[in-house]
């Protein structure tokens, strides 16, 4: 079921009713309606596919009582073992097999074998990279002793599948979400007004910005042959701009609404077209990832401990497996090791934890230097992006090829809706920077405005929605 | 709690009702428009078709004959029906949709090509029939196999209209500045297209070099059907394939096929087909724009020639004045039990 679907508009109402109403504030009955609805949710896509969720419900359910009754150290390392490729089996299989099988067969032939490949046509089950992290980190927290498992299978399996968050996160680490099912929920008004006008942002985010940009960064990319280096770098702003709106629209959706049930889900975005350098922009950007990868990867294998070499080492292995965690192909891998390049002089020079404030602070407009910091760092995203959405590696360097060409400095061959568009674009990211002192844009709407002028914004929001909304997209991030 | 369904209740009322009151104006703003596909609708739907002679088809139908011309050469009434990159499945509907609110008419000029017997999945130009669907069954069940609309959209007002800011701006525009909605010049349904020619059939050449069109199982069937019911209900047709340019012509590599399917069609019940592919216009590149479509002159050429052609095939012109003469001698018979009932 998608957020912006008339759908969801019907079930979020049905399933708020009976959660408060119907359930006399049980908290067991409570997880079980949400678990329910989290199976309906993702069933709706294709109810086959619950097989694999219940699967790895169970797997780690197991695992972590396991965990906990043993002591025996290489016991418990199996038992690790065993829910970690559980999971990345899952993932390895619905992801990438074709990958590694279409590599090594072209590895093969380059060496003078032959092999006839087999390859399977493989339909990827969504949210599949979510919720196996999700679980993942269950059983590594239990096995690290940092989080007592759950005997609670219904608890625990709601934690898994929270259909707020199910599909493209923000992923919850099980010491955040897990205990929030054994507390009592009041449904607390204001909380309830706040996660709704969230969901609205979300929703303008995703809808008009985010589905309108879409229509003209794929106009470009998918033709991008025929056009100038200068409609090629719009391009690439229209996706910078889609792939933003789509998915911080989505964990805002999702945070809002996990909040009508009385839940509280991390922050996955934090304005990060406002960052003055690359690390900035990667502790604002896809938060929940980010993290993961620091807690369960980057610190294992050593940290900043070590040496320059372990930390040059220990970051590109991060930013590299988090380009593959994208999808099964070198586009995001080169990606993510174009991050890793942006940010090698910040970790060199010891400045990747200079901008650790809001910028601009108290301010209404930025000092020369920051606009100009900002301007650089959303460029150099905007250079990594166009890997991550054009077909092919190939694709991406003729791109790359016609943006560093005399055409740049034509005028790009845009339709008059493109303008529209743009015009749209500017306004959203006005309120972005308007409101990026609070966790979303819109936040602090409610102590500013007085009601007539706060229903004002929300109907405005409502009438742009319906008149501005653009095709109807999938959510990017449900391909990953 | 109680607060919250209050306030969240009393944000949706001014929602709900304007839900209503909007679709209203929308709807009711696009049933007088004039613009392209609508002027066509609007004139079925308001009875203002009533032609003795038709055309049916697609764009082909719509651009290549001109009713004008017909009426003033046949001294009947005509009308062309023809709807844009649709096939027989919508052609029909349209069909069906006159025969509910017009005269029945006495003779059906029907333009078929290589895509007639197939079926898209998208509903092309789906804006056309948003002032006619809420509540709309049997547009819903007409419309369904499409990938378009979904069944929100014929059952809770309004939201047929979400992100169609094109027709909600030109709807306002009406409303601000008190003008017209934009005229498409479509005349009697016709559209003469007076464009130079294009490299569409280059592009398409290399976008499908072996390009070959599908047959509607489906569709074929309700073709076959819609001949009977037309048979039966004592409307005459005349099938024609109207003149696609020769250079085009070997796009569709199964061509052969549909031709033999129209003349199997022809044949199965007596009924003319009129075939202009090897016509003189045919070989004139000055007369289209593109492989597929004549302009306004070669429309002219092509609809006087074709009524020529009528007149002088003996067969085709006594179906056509009588088929007239009855629907005249019915229109007048149904004006006289007017005027009896009347006084």
């Amino acid at each position: 079921m998608l957020f912006n679907s008339i759908d969801f508009a019907i079930f979020l109402p049905i399933v708020f009713f009976i959660y408060w109403f119907v359930t006399n504030h049980n908290l067991k009955l409570q997880n079980a309606i949400l678990l329910l609805a989290s199976y309906i949710f993702y069933g709706w896509w294709d109810w086959r596919f619950l097989s694999l969720l219940i699967f790895s419900t169970f797997i780690d359910y197991f695992i972590g009582i396991q965990l906990e009754k043993q002591n025996d150290k290489l016991k418990r390392k199996l038992l690790l073992s065993v829910s970690i490729v559980s999971n990345l089996g899952l993932l390895a299989f619905f992801k990438y097999y074709n990958f590694f099988l279409d590599n090594f067969v072209q590895a093969f032939t380059f060496m003078g074998g032959e092999i006839s490949p087999r390859s399977l046509n493989v339909i990827l089950p969504v949210g599949i990279s979510f919720y196996t992290f999700q679980t993942l980190s269950y059983a590594i927290d239990i096995y690290r002793r940092k989080l007592e498992p759950t005997h609670d299978f219904i608890a625990f399996a709601t934690f898994v599948t929270f259909f707020p968050q199910l599909v493209a996160g923000p992923i919850e680490r099980a010491t955040n979400l897990l205990p929030q099912f054994f507390k009592k929920r009041q449904l607390d008004y204001s909380a309830a007004v706040d996660g709704l006008r969230q969901v609205l942002w979300g929703l303008f985010k995703k809808i008009v910005i985010a589905d309108n940009s879409a229509q003209f960064a794929n106009q470009i990319f998918n033709n991008s042959g025929d056009y100038s280096g200068s409609t090629l770098l719009l391009g690439a702003f229209f996706f910078a701009i889609q792939i933003y709106g789509d998915f911080s629209g989505y964990s805002d959706i999702a945070i809002g609404t996990a909040r009508l049930f009385g839940f509280s889900l991390m922050r996955n975005f934090a304005f990060p077209y406002f960052s003055r350098d690359i690390a900035e922009f990667w502790r604002r950007w896809h938060i929940s990832l980010s993290t993961w990868f620091r807690d369960y990867l980057y610190i294992p294998l050593g940290g900043s401990k070590g040496g320059t070499w372990m930390k040059v080492r220990n970051t590109f292995i991060i930013f590299l497996v988090s380009g593959f965690w994208h999808g099964a192909n070198w586009t995001f891998i080169i990606w993510g090791a174009l991050n890793a390049i942006y940010f090698l002089p910040l970790l060199l020079s010891n400045k990747n934890r200079t901008n650790l404030d809001i910028v601009a602070e108290g301010k209404v407009f930025p000092s020369v230097k920051e606009f100009s910091q900002i301007l650089a760092t959303f460029l150099l995203t905007l250079i990594a992006w166009i890997f991550f959405r054009a077909a092919s590696v190939a694709d991406a360097f003729t791109i790359l090829g016609s943006i560093f060409s005399s055409s740049l400095f034509t005028v790009p061959e845009i339709p008059i809706r493109a303008l529209l568009v743009l015009t749209l674009i500017t306004v959203f990211m006005i309120i972005e920077w308007m409101g990026r002192e609070n966790q979303y844009a819109l936040e602090n709407v409610s102590i500013t405005f007085s009601r007539p002028v706060r229903w004002a914004v929300y109907y405005s929001i409502v009438l742009m929605i319906f008149i501005f909304a653009g095709q109807g997209q999938t959510f990017i991030y449900f391909q990953f | 709690m109680e607060r919250l369904l209050k306030n969240t209740g009393l944000f949706l009322l001014p929602l709900v009702v304007m839900m209503f009151l909007a679709d209203w104006f929308f709807s009711h703003h696009l049933r007088k428009s004039r613009e392209d596909e609508f002027s066509v609708w609007n004139d079925i739907y308001d009875g203002k078709v009533n032609s003795d002679v038709v055309i049916y088809g697609s764009s082909r139908a719509m651009v290549h004959l001109d009713p004008k011309i017909i009426k003033d050469s046949l001294k009947l009434d005509a009308y062309n029906l023809g709807i844009n990159g649709h096939n027989f499945w919508l052609q029909y509907y349209r069909h069906k949709e006159l025969m509910e609110h017009n005269r029945k008419p006495a003779f059906i000029i029907h333009s078929v090509d290589v895509f007639t017997l197939a079926k898209r999945k998208d509903l092309f130009h789906m804006e056309q029939f948003l002032p006619y669907m809420l509540y709309n069954r049997d547009l819903e069940k007409w419309i369904d196999s499409y990938e378009g609309y979904s069944n929100y959209d014929f059952n809770i007002p309004l939201v047929r209209y979400y992100g169609q800011y094109k027709t909600i701006g030109s709807i306002l525009k009406e409303a601000v500045t008190g003008t017209n909605i934009a005229d498409s010049g479509r005349y009697l349904g016709f559209s003469a297209q007076h464009k130079q020619w294009n490299d569409d059939l280059v592009k398409a050449k290399q976008k499908f070099p072996d390009f070959n069109a599908q047959l509607d199982s489906e569709t074929v069937r309700l073709f076959d059907r819609y001949l009977k019911e037309c048979i039966d209900n004592g409307i005459y047709i005349v099938l024609v394939y109207t003149p696609e340019y020769k250079e085009g012509q070997d796009f569709v590599k199964n061509r052969s096929e549909v031709m033999n399917t129209f003349q199997a069609f022809s044949a199965k019940y007596n009924i003319p087909f009129l075939d202009y592919s090897d016509d003189p216009i045919s070989y004139n590149k000055a007369y289209f724009y593109n492989a597929s479509h004549l302009n306004g002159e070669g429309a002219e050429v092509f609809t006087s020639k074709l009524i020529s052609d009528i007149k002088n095939n003996e067969r085709i012109a006594h179906m056509v004045y009588s088929a007239a003469g009855n629907n005249v001698h019915q229109a007048s018979l149904e004006s006289e039990s007017n005027f009896v009932a009347s006084h």
